[in-house]
């Protein structure tokens, strides 16, 4: 229906049914219509029959059966989650992104604004590896919610050497996608998909 | 910082990358992916000590994958082909998959020790975006799950 294609993904803190446990296969794929495939183009490169413009080789040769297994169909570890809205915590603190950081922007420069909010316990400024400067981004942790929401809150949007730069949490407790699809029955919803692909 | 950012600036987005080998020590990986609905998963495979197998996910914000999707489109790796690049072989295989828009990539090679091996292929050009995209991804992701689960990802 003409709702899965609206592209409103929110991340709203009120939403509050985002993971609904069983199901959790069905729920994992995309609520884009021709996304489920998405997990292995290159051993089902022609699932992903959608308008698109494919290139590479990946898609012309045949796989081995494990890679589906390697990836798709073991327990991976995760922190535990209520599964609910809003940020995840990490396992010794809150981390934050900083996005649009100057390309010679020194971890000092950060230390600094950010060690206003509480002290930084971690810090990763990580470099451009063909151009030796900074990517762009820094993630950030804090020992307490209230330290980097604080610095989210204060940063986001502020000017760090001449450049805006954005500020947001790092980790969410759950997917973040239109609510109302995943209220359907996961079901309902998948079944349309296949559709497309004739 | 709404409604438009699924970490996407418009359209959809999907990011695997594999490196391994099998060999004396079993089959040999790291691997991981970037899917629709923000969920990192990463997976590493070592048997060489001990046949410990890391599998971690956890499911990101919109911002991060916005950061993801910059990174990928600075690259320019989607103008690239993987027509003349070294073929997976014994040594190795490296495979990178990108859904964004409308176009999808899925390439394959070999590994790649060094600039050397990039200097001395077909296509050296697209070849060392390939091997600095990768490089910047991994240290992307590495850092993302070693201050989420506090382990050493390598």
């Amino acid at each position: 229906m003409a709702a899965a294609d609206v592209e409103a993904v929110d991340f709203e803190p009120e939403e509050d049914d985002l993971m609904d446990e069983d199901g959790a296969v069905d729920v994992d794929a995309s609520p884009r219509a021709p996304l489920p495939k998405l997990k292995s183009a290159i051993t089902g490169g022609s699932s992903f029959s959608a308008p698109k413009k494919t290139k590479g080789r990946g898609f012309r040769e045949e796989t081995e059966a494990e890679r589906n297994h390697r990836f798709a169909s073991r327990e991976f570890d995760s922190l535990d989650s209520d599964g609910g809205p809003g940020p995840l915590r990490s396992i010794e603190g809150w981390i934050i992104l900083v996005t649009g950081v100057h390309e010679e922007a020194q971890e000092d420069d950060l230390q600094n604004a950010f060690g206003e909010f509480g002290e930084v316990k971690n810090l990763h400024l990580n470099l451009d590896r063909r151009t030796g400067f900074v990517k762009g981004y820094a993630l950030i942790e804090y020992e307490s919610f209230e330290e980097a929401q604080a610095a989210i809150s204060a940063m986001n949007g502020a000017e760090l050497l001449t450049q805006i730069i954005s500020v947001d949490w790092a980790f969410s407790n759950g997917p973040f996608r239109r609510r109302n699809a995943r209220r359907r029955s996961p079901r309902g919803h998948r079944s349309r998909s296949p559709r497309r692909r004739y | 910082m709404a409604g438009e950012e699924n970490g996407s600036g418009g359209g959809e987005f999907y990011l695997r990358y594999y490196v391994g080998h099998k060999g004396k020590f079993g089959h040999e990986f790291l691997e991981f992916e970037f899917r629709p609905d923000g969920k990192l998963r990463y997976a590493n495979n070592s048997n060489y000590k001990n046949d410990t197998m890391i599998r971690k996910e956890v499911f990101l914000t919109p911002a991060v994958l916005k950061e993801c999707r910059r990174i990928i489109s600075g690259s320019e790796i989607m103008k690239e082909d993987d027509n003349n690049w070294p073929e997976p072989d014994r040594v190795g295989r490296q495979e990178l998959e990108i859904v964004m828009g409308n176009e999808h990539i899925s390439f394959t090679t070999s590994k790649i020790g060094s600039l050397v091996d990039v200097q001395s292929s077909k296509d050296p050009e697209g070849l060392r975006i390939f091997y600095y995209l990768v490089q910047d991804l991994k240290c992307f992701v590495f850092s993302l799950i070693s201050l989420h689960f506090k382990i050493k990802p390598i």
